[in-house]
Formats: C-alpha cells, structure tokens, sequence
C-alpha cells in the first residue's frame, strides 16, 4: 500500500471532506455488487478545480483514484481493489441550466437522476434515460455505466441522451468534449466514448444532456401467461410489428412471488407477465399502440389482459417493477439476491429461448434464477437467489453463469446491456470482446498511462474474479 | 483484537439479513443525517455494512465504528424504503447493545444531560422510551433504548438536556436555516417544519438552479419529530418577517414519541397568543401528514400558502 499525503488532500479539498477511519473506509468499500475492498481514503471535492488537482497528485504518485456516485453498481465498478482514493462526486450536485431554446439541460455529475426530471418537470419535459435506481443513482454513474431503463426501448440509453461533457483527465487536464447541438460529425465522439468507461478513462464533472417532451397520455397493460415461451415470443413478435411500446418489461414467477411478498400487489402468480406501455400526444395513437399489442398478446394465449391510463394504477405496476431487484431478496429469507450474470442483451427473436434456458440452467444447478427486464430493449435480467454462505452454492453460480454467457454469445447476443462490466462480468466480457482487447487497452493507455483511473476493471479486471477473491460476504468452506 | 461472535451475541440473529441488504441505497435518500453531512458514511446503509463489517470482523469495534451505529433518530423512513425488508433500526439497536457491552457508547445521537440539570426529573416523565433515569446522583441516559426524539431537551427547564450531535436539527439550527431562506428569497414568506416521518415532497439530494429557486416561498425544515416543535423556534421565523408558520407532523397514533400531542398543545398555545396580538391564528397552522403521502403533503402546503397569501405581511 502506498502512503497518502493526507495533508495534501486536506489542503485540496478541506479538513471535513476527506474520510482514513478503518470504519469509513470499510462502508466505501462496496456497492450494490458482491464485492468488497478497503480503499485508503475518500474525498469529496466540490468543483472541477478540486477534482484537477486531486488527479495531478494521484497522478504524480501513482495513486489509484476511483471515481464514485451513489455506489449503485452492480458489478463492482466502484470497488477500489487496488486500494486508493475513492473521489465521492455526490457534492457537484449542482443543476446549472435548463435551455428549454436549445433543448437541452447542464449538470453537475452528483445530480440524482429523479432529482433532475423533477426540475424538468415544470417545464412539461424529461431526461429518459431513467433507470430502476433512479432516485439514487447519480448522472455521472449513469453515464458511465451507460444506464439504460424502462422507457429506452423507445427513447434510447445514456449515450443516446449525452450531448457532450467536460472531464478531467487522469493527468488533471480539463477538456471539453461533445458539443450542445443534437448532431456532431466532427471527429471521434469522444464523449460518446466516455459513456460506459466506468471512470477508467476521465473523471466527468459536467454533462450537457437532451430532454424530450412529456407525453400527454400514457397507457399501460400487463397480460399474464401460463408459458415463460408464449411471453418470450410475444415480446419478440412485438417489436418486430412496427409498434413502438414505451416500455416493454417481463417478469417470470420467481419475479412476481417476490414482489407480492414485498409490496402486496396481489399479482396472479403465473408463469410470467408482460408490462407493456404506450406514449404520445395524441390518444388515439396510443389506443392503437396498445390495441395492437394487446392483439399479439392474446395470439401468444396472453390471458388477464387489461390496461389503464389511470396514472395510480400505472404507478401501482410500474412500482411493483421498479422495486423488484431488493424485492428479490424476499423470496427466501435464506436466500440473498446476488448480481452476477444479470443484464445480458439478446436478439428479440431469441427472448424465448434465453428465458427458457435461464430456468433449465437454474433448475439444473440446484440454485433459483429469475428471468425479467428491459425486453423491449433486448436487455434481460436475471439474479441468483442463494445462500451466500455456502461455497457450494457459489460453485454452482459460477458453473451457471458460465453456461449462461455461453448461450448469450452462441445467439450474438452481448455480456452487459446496462448495468456494466466492473469486476463481475470481466470474464465473460473478455471471451466475448477477445479480438478488440487490444483497441482497448491501446484507448487506455493513451489516456491513462500510468494507469490510476479505476484500476483492475473491465478489460483489466483479474480472470475468474466472480468467486474467486473479495466477496463481500463471508463464505463458509 | 479479538472480536469472538460471542461479544456480538445481539448482532449475531441479524447475520443472515445483513447479507440479505443488497447496497442498494435506496435507503440513504431517505436519511435526515445523510441529507445533512452528505456522507455515505453516515446513511443507514453504510450502518448495515458497519454492523456486518463488525459481524463478520472485517472491522475492528472502535469509537468511530460505534459512533455510526449511534447516530440514528428513528425516523425509520429508511425501513419503510427497504424492500428487501431489512429492519435496520432494530439492528442499529442490538448493535448499539453488543458495543455499550464492550464499553464503546456513541456518542452518535444519544442525549445526554449537562452538569446543570436541576435534578428536577421532568424529563424521566416525558420519555417516550424510558431512556432516562436517576441513579441517586445524576440522570442518566440508556443509549440501548434513546431514540434521540429531543423531547427531554424540549421539556428540560434548565438547558441541561443536549444531543450533542443534532446533524443540522438542532434548535438553532433550524432557526438561522429559516432566517437564512426568508432574508435571502424575495419571493419567501414561510416556513414548514416538518418530522421526517413524512415522506415530503422536494426531497431532493441535487440543488437546482438558482433561477428555480428565487420565487421559492416555502422552505421545508426537518426537525425530526413534532415533539420537539417549540415556541422559540416556531416563533423565530416571524420575527425574520416569515407571513406563516406550518407544521407537519404525523397523524395521532402514528407518532411512536407522542410528539404530535406535544405539538397541538403548543400550536393552540401559540393560535391564542396570535388572537391577543390581534394577528391571524391561522398563520400557524398543524397539519397531519400519514407516512409517505407526499401528495396530501404538498396539497397541505398549497392551502396554507394560498391562504397566508390573501393575509399579506403581518403589519
Ligand atoms: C436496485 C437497483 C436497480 C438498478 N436498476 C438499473 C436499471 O434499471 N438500469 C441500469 O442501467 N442500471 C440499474 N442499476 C445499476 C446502477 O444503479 C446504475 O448503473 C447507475 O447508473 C449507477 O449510478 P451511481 O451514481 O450509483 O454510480 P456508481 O455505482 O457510484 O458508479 C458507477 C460507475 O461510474 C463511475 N463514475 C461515477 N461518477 C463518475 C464521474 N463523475 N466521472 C467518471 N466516472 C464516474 C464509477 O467509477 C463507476 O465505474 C440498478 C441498481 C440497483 C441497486
Ligand atoms: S438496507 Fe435495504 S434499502 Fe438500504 S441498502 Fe440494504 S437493501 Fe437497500
């Protein structure tokens, strides 16, 4: 471990906003994945100038500096492996304009999501990105895991909404990348390149971002079906029919047990259920989105089909689907909900199967899975359920997991739609990008050459990480 | 050290449910204390990854260790956000247990009681939860069983009751936050007191632009409970020229300090020394708010503002 000049970072950032307790380092040692490790301190700078001189030092000193937002992730993005400074962006939580002219909108990177289509909302607009996490998560996290959410099926991820940004880069120079109009074509993108590096390659300090109007009506159905099959293939038959749902979610029965036990939502515990919306300003538009995916629905034995514009029962659904990662955690009280192989993205025309295989790899294993997510995005989730104290039950996620991404890869799917690769997924990222790792280390090299930027992730994250060391829990042999 | 599971014989039931948390956060947006230090460190669920830390050895049990799990004002709006059902104040609880046996006691949010306490007693009655007693020579408190509701500091005739950690709720506090936003919003003309046991609207971490907030003419204080909800802080905000005073505090049997009962006193005591003045009654005004309804909430707040706007300045 090297030393940190406390004193140093004291002067950058003041007496109140570094944290060295054993204690304090422990609780930012981890994030909503199943790893852990101690860094050697937290800072909390509050401007751009800070962040500059946080990065010379670390830089000068070969000093790790982990960027980190509300420590949401799910694959350990933030989980400081190599110790150093972990840089707490939640003070540049400023929202500093709403062009409503240019239509777009300038943030500090500690903004939280939901806080930001609050402020948008007066203005009859919003930021769609929006994942589940959204009342925590943190723009600059979204932007760098490039989040995507429920309504991405029709108004696109992170990426899509990122019009440019300023970073600090690893050797504490400021630069201005992207632009504020909604097309560019001058050059690299390199902002684009920015979105989903994990804080390996700069840290963000502003973001200029794009909104789109709120929608006059929204509709939202939920059709239930006796076959995980029959749900699969009605998603698939959905987008290819030309309809453009606004959110396209599923839920298989390991899902919806969990939520009734939770929240009470006294949903029919069947196979799995498909939620499905419709947006627009113009409501005959919407009834003949819905209409027309109501149809597919029932032509796949879709059973219970209702729908509502009544904006309390949306909110009732949308809740029940927005809660449902910790509501996992319900379905056993033995069982913890872990985030291993759990946002994989496939071809519609191969939803079906994915569901079908995630159970059949599950039941085979002896462990619980559940198939759900962003579907109409090609985005699927899963969680294991397990017993986190017992090395059996590890070894059998692992074996999972490995059958899992095995299956993705043979249909051309992707490791990550959403969530990011951190440390969890590095292994099966690594198979699936094998002759481009190069590029990657190359784009990283010349940004970071002595390598402090959230060192140990993605391409760089050791092999066999998911069981191998520092889970945050404590496994009995 | 040795930290045998044996000295964490309260904390040992919760094992299985601090691996349950799953570090969603989703917790720490609710937390008064995270929303005042802005800290991690200090929302509930870096106290779950404390305990478990403890637990599991990872960390050592020290004063700064134990002081996290201390600070705490059961509010229990992070409970209520949990939907993996961790129950974390009553692990904050066993916790705080384990550590007074191993001689660590905060000091977190714990009251305590000042070498001018008159030994009058007062404040042994008016615990919610039987916290504090008199060993014979001082009155002590059981930081087991302080929920640090501030009521012993409120009804403590001789100043001698003090959380010394109040995380921004603290009585002054609460007085120069609301003289600071009436000196300096032109639009500004009331505050509202709020416990954090009502999940309000504009419960944002993020600050918004300084052009969204120049016509602001409310601004919500969390104070904790109604129980600590007093004269000279409900008085402060008039004499910065504030038009109105409301306070939010639960329904009557959702308090779990009794402090809305406290408040309605105080509040009726108040309307009739308005009458006296020849002032308005209804400038102070007592809603109750059921947990988690921001809507009935912010309708709350709407009436009083369009109602102190038909009175105008007090003259
Ligand atoms: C219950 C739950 C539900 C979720 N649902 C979704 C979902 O629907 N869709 C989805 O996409 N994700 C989801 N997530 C994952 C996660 O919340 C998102 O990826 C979110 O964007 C992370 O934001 P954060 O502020 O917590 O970032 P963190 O976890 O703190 O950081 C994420 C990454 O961003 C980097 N970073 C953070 N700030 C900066 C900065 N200023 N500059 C450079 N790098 C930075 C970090 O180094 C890290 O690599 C969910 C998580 C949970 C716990
Ligand atoms: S206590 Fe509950 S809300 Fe908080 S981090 Fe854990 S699971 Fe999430």
């Amino acid at each position: 471990m090297k030393t940190i000049d406390q004193t140093v970072l004291k002067n950058i950032v003041g007496e109140n906003n570094i944290k060295t307790d054993p204690s304090d380092l422990y609780a930012y040692g981890s994030d909503a994945s199943v790893h852990h490790a101690f860094p050697w301190a937290v800072v909390r700078p509050e401007n751009t100038a800070q962040v500059q001189e946080i990065l010379k030092y670390a830089n000068q000193n070969l000093i790790p500096v982990i960027p980190r937002g509300s420590g949401s992730g799910m694959c350990g993005q933030t989980v400081p492996i190599h110790g150093g400074i972990v840089l707490d962006m939640k003070r540049m939580n400023k929202i500093l304009e709403i062009n409503l002219a240019d239509v777009y909108c300038r943030v500090q990177p500690g903004v939280i999501d939901d806080d930001l289509n609050l402020a948008l909302k007066q203005y009859g607009v919003f930021y769609p990105p929006t994942p589940a996490s959204s009342r925590i998560a943190t723009i600059g996290g979204e932007i760098s895991n490039n989040a995507s959410g429920v309504r991405s099926v029709k108004y696109g991820a992170t990426r899509d909404a990122v019009l440019g940004m300023k970073v600090v880069l690893a050797n504490g120079d400021l630069v201005t990348l992207g632009t504020r109009t909604r097309v560019e074509a001058s050059g690299y993108q390199l902002h684009k390149l920015m979105v989903g590096s994990e804080g390996t390659l700069g840290v963000i300090v502003e973001a200029t971002l794009s909104f789109v109007p709120l929608p006059e009506f929204r509709c939202m159905g939920i059709a239930n079906f006796d076959s995980l099959q029959d749900a699969g293939e009605t998603i698939g038959d959905i987008m290819a029919s030309g309809t453009i749902p606004s959110m396209l979610e599923l839920v298989d029965s390991v899902a919806i047990k969990a939520v009734n036990k939770t929240m009470n939502l006294g949903l029919k515990e069947v196979a799995a259920a498909l939620i499905f919306e419709a947006d627009g300003m113009v409501r005959e538009a919407v009834d003949y989105e819905i209409n027309k995916m109501t149809a597919i629905c029932k032509k796949h034995r879709g059973k219970d089909i209702r729908s509502s514009y009544d904006s309390k029962e949306r909110a009732k659904i949308f809740l029940g689907r927005k809660k449902l990662f910790p509501a996992l955690s319900k379905y056993d009280d033995n069982l913890a909900s872990t985030s291993l192989a759990d946002d994989m993205a496939v071809p519609y025309s191969k939803m079906a199967e994915m569901a079908g295989k995630i159970h059949e790899i599950a039941d085979r294993h002896n462990i619980v899975m559940t198939a759900y997510g962003h579907c109409g995005s090609g985005c699927m989730h899963t969680k294991i359920l397990m017993d986190t104290r017992r090395k059996d039950q590890w070894a059998s996620a692992k074996k999972a997991i490995t059958e899992v991404y095995e299956f993705v890869r043979s249909v051309n799917g992707t490791t990550s739609a959403e969530h990011g690769i951190g440390l969890s997924k590095a292994q099966a990222f690594k198979i699936e990008k094998s002759d481009s790792l190069n590029m990657l280390a190359a784009i990283k090299t010349a940004l970071d050459p002595n390598n402090i930027l959230n060192p140990g992730k993605i391409s760089q994250a050791p092999e066999n990480w998911v069981t191998a060391t520092n889970l945050r829990y404590s496994v009995n042999s | 050290m040795n930290t045998e599971i044996m000295k964490f014989k309260h904390l040992e039931k919760w094992q299985s449910t601090l691996a349950n948390c799953i570090r969603c956060g989703y917790c720490f947006e609710h937390c008064p204390l995270y929303k005042h230090t802005g800290w991690e460190t200090d929302a509930p669920r870096a106290k779950i990854i404390t305990a478990f830390g403890l637990l599991s050895k990872e960390i050592e049990p020290t004063r700064a260790a134990a002081h996290k799990l201390f600070s705490c004002f059961y509010c229990k709006r992070c409970e209520a956000a949990c939907s993996s059902g961790v129950l974390l104040t009553e692990i904050f609880t066993d916790a705080k247990k384990d550590l007074l046996e191993l001689g660590l006691c905060g000091p977190g949010t714990t009251s305590t009681t000042r070498t001018s306490c008159a030994k009058c007693l007062v404040c042994l009655a008016a615990c919610p939860h039987e916290a504090r007693s008199f060993d014979g020579k001082n009155i002590v408190t059981d930081p087991s069983r302080c929920q640090a509701c501030g009521i012993c500091i409120e009804v403590c005739p001789a100043g001698a009751a003090t959380i010394e950690n109040t995380f921004g709720t603290g009585r002054n506090e609460l007085i120069d936050k609301a003289a600071d936003f009436l000196a300096s919003h032109k639009a500004a003309k009331a505050i509202v007191f709020a416990c954090n046991w009502s999940y309000f609207p504009e419960l944002q971490a993020s600050t918004l632009p300084e052009s969204e907030m120049t016509d602001k003419q409310y601004k919500i204080l969390v104070n904790m409970c109604g129980g600590r909800l007093e004269p000279q802080l409900l008085m402060a905000p008039f004499l910065n020229n504030a038009w109105g005073v409301l306070a939010a505090c639960c329904p009557d049997d959702d308090c779990q300090h009794g402090g809305n009962l406290r408040a309605r006193k105080i509040i009726a005591n108040l309307k009739n020394t308005f009458k006296t003045l020849e002032i308005d009654p209804d400038r102070i005004q007592m809603v109750q708010i059921p947990a988690g309804d921001k809507t009935l909430f912010q309708a709350e707040i709407d009436t009083f503002i369009a109602r102190i706007n038909t009175m105008g300045p007090i003259r």
